[in-house]
């Protein structure tokens, strides 16, 4: 199980690279602009739950962005949740 | 448990370096220890010492030396990166005829052998960039 | 520095040779934990794969020569260096005109690498 962090917009190579790499069971972090992808019913976010893999957002981003209530699905982490991830999870890889 | 830190951008770039420190800060909250962070690439820039901030905006740099003044945490700028981004200590300035030093003192300049030793002995790697 | 405490690195690579600076790092890295000994593969998927092709020509431009460092990670004993076969046909790399050897892999191979190395460094 890998987490994986992304920490780039849905229009980027980051994402896309991202997207081909991970794998069901994974588990993705979605940091900065990456929370855009995970707005419900976007075509990037049924991207990322086809993926197989859980998909997180930083809650303090999502605030940022102004999509506190359009993440419907998502789990929603503060920094605490976020550091407990890297806990269980012991291999991190960062796309940005 | 044991982490190392590995920060790829720069302050300005994105979000990227701040969140890494307040990733910092909680690691050490949760009990954990964080051997070193190292900054690589653009992630150097972190650590400009001359680094001016608005009044509305956030000071990047203050996380990074409370981390280092109050918790103790290693901060080390890769050498090569540092020096081609003008990320200079007073040795490094003196050694290549600059005015001044130009990094924050609560970053020490090192090279990649840091990170491979801070990779080899931690429990956790995690890196942020972007 | 080898120890019990070493851990096995796993590179990914994913900018292109001259666009970014991260592909000078990544290798700079990959080289340094070479030399203190310490097990590290490299994986080029996306973009990161262009570092492979043959005859980059940078001498006019005064730029460091991605394709020659490459070459010379064998010298240093870095010798798992796996591709995205599908990056390297987008691109329609010939693997065996690249400047080392590598095994390319498909995404479910890729994935399985993921889980075979400690730590993962992303560039």
């Amino acid at each position: 199980m890998v987490l994986h962090t992304l920490n780039a917009s849905p229009s980027s190579a980051a994402f896309a690279d991202c997207l081909r790499l991970i794998a069901p069971g994974d588990t993705l972090m979605l940091l900065g602009d990456a929370v855009y992808g995970a707005v419900t019913g976007s075509p990037d976010r049924q991207a990322l739950d086809s993926s197989g893999a859980e998909i997180c957002v930083l809650r303090e981003d999502a605030a940022i962005a102004g999509l506190d209530n359009r993440l419907e699905g998502a789990t929603l982490l503060d920094m605490d949740g976020f550091v407990e991830l890297t806990e269980r999870i012991s291999r991190q890889l960062a796309w940005y | 448990m044991n982490y190392a830190l590995l920060v790829m951008s720069s302050p300005f770039s994105g979000q990227g370096a701040m969140t890494a420190a307040r990733f910092a800060r909680c690691v050490l909250a949760r009990g954990h220890s964080i051997s070193r962070v190292f900054f690589l690439d653009a992630g150097t820039n972190n650590g400009a010492a001359a680094a001016v901030f608005p009044q509305d905006e956030k000071n990047w740099l203050q996380p990074w030396v409370e981390l280092a003044e109050q918790h103790d945490v290693e901060l080390i700028l890769c050498i090569a990166s540092a020096l081609r981004y003008g990320m200079l200590d007073g040795t490094e300035a003196s050694r290549h005829e600059k005015t001044s030093a130009t990094i924050h003192p609560a970053f020490t300049v090192s090279g990649l052998g840091q990170l491979v030793d801070a990779t080899a002995g931690a429990d956790r790697l995690v890196t942020f960039g972007g | 520095m080898s120890g019990t405490n070493d851990k096995s690195l796993l590179l990914l690579v994913r900018h292109s040779p001259y666009g970014s600076s991260l592909a000078r790092a990544s290798i700079d890295v990959a080289l340094a934990a070479a030399a203190f000994d310490q097990a590290v593969s490299l994986l080029f998927v996306g973009d990161g794969v262009l570092q492979l092709l043959p005859e980059q020509q940078t001498e006019q431009q005064g730029v460091r020569n991605q394709g020659k460092l490459l070459a010379s990670l064998p010298l240093y004993d870095i010798e798992q260096v796996y591709v995205d076969a599908e990056a390297a046909q987008r691109y329609q790399l010939d693997l065996n005109t690249a400047p080392l050897n590598t095994q390319a892999l498909d995404r479910e191979a890729m994935s399985r690498l993921l889980l075979t190395h400690d730590h993962l460094l992303g560039f």
